[in-house]
């Protein structure tokens, strides 16, 4: 069963994230959360995670810089990642992707916009 | 165009991002009045939740409002009934100005230019109780003013009877 890293600094928005999910439908097995882009990367690789969740604008670490830093580590590199963030804009959205992000919601959110974006990486129950 | 000009089609844009943001992720009624400026001492609030800019214009854009309404809002968005003020309400708060800010920032980025948004900052004050003279007691309602050198351009909003505010403050970079 799946295993999600969430990763927002804001401890509201990760569980509302979680709730969105949970009643979605999608198969998740478990949560794991992180409040910036540097412990994102630790709970990455110290965890077998299937989906990251990441934020942008966060303290220590954007979730950009954990997107390249995850992706130039070699471990764990290809596990998929769906930028969750206010920053809009096709520039953005673009540096994303370029960066090896694999989707891309801004907020605010429905959670039907959830489950769309989420369901190319988790199965429905 | 004049920078007023620009205030005012950024007011517009507050506008459209606090009612996607209430119809998609707060799910509370809302209602708008037009934008006006408001001198910095004027506005007196409990909580506030801001966000700055940079970039070709930089500035804040704030949210102001009671801790009740602030209690309200995290508590839709959390589905659960709080009653205290702490910090998940402040976070909650700092999440909202985010939202807004970032929709925001969205359409300037595609008129003038990128724009950076900084991380959220939330300013709650505590409730005072004053004893005046003649032992009557009195209570400051809200206990925050807001000081700075520019007018806001205030966007006032009313949602489950409790009124709330959106301010801008702009400034063209370099000048």
């Amino acid at each position: 069963m799946p295993k999600v890293l969430i990763i927002d600094d804001s401890a509201v928005m990760r569980k509302i994230i979680q709730r969105n999910i949970q009643q979605s439908g999608l198969l998740v097995d478990e949560f794991v959360e992180a409040g910036d882009g540097r412990e994102g990367l630790e709970k990455a690789t110290a965890n077998n995670i299937d989906l990251i969740l990441c934020d942008w604008n966060m303290p220590n670490m954007t979730g950009i810089d954990f997107v390249k830093a995850l992706r130039g580590s070699g471990q764990k590199s290809n596990i998929p990642i769906v930028m969750v963030t206010t920053e809009g804009g096709e520039a953005k959205i673009e540096e994303a992707k370029n960066s090896g992000a694999n989707g891309y919601l801004t907020k605010p959110f429905t959670p039907d916009q959830l489950k769309s974006k989420l369901g190319n990486f988790l199965l429905v129950k | 165009m004049a920078i007023e000009g620009i205030m005012e089609n950024v007011a517009s844009d507050i506008t459209s991002a606090t009612k996607t943001l209430f119809e998609t992720m707060i799910m509370l009624d809302l209602k708008h009045d037009s934008s006006f400026f408001e001198d910095d001492t004027q506005i007196k609030t409990d909580v506030i939740g801001m966000v700055s800019f940079t970039g070709k214009y930089h500035g804040v854009i704030a949210l102001f409002c009671s801790k009740k309404f602030a209690l309200k809002v995290a508590s839709t968005m959390l589905m659960t009934d709080l009653t205290d003020f702490t910090n998940e309400v402040k976070d909650a708060v700092g999440e909202v100005s985010n939202m807004i800010a970032g929709n925001v920032k969205t359409k300037l980025t595609a008129q003038y230019g990128e724009m950076n948004l900084s991380i959220p900052i939330v300013i709650a004050g505590e409730g005072l109780s004053i004893t005046a003279v003649n032992n009557h007691p009195v209570v400051a309602e809200t206990t925050l003013s807001c000081f700075s050198k520019d007018p806001w351009l205030m966007t006032p909003f009313i949602s489950s009877g409790e009124k709330f505010d959106v301010g801008l403050l702009l400034k063209e970079s370099g000048k």
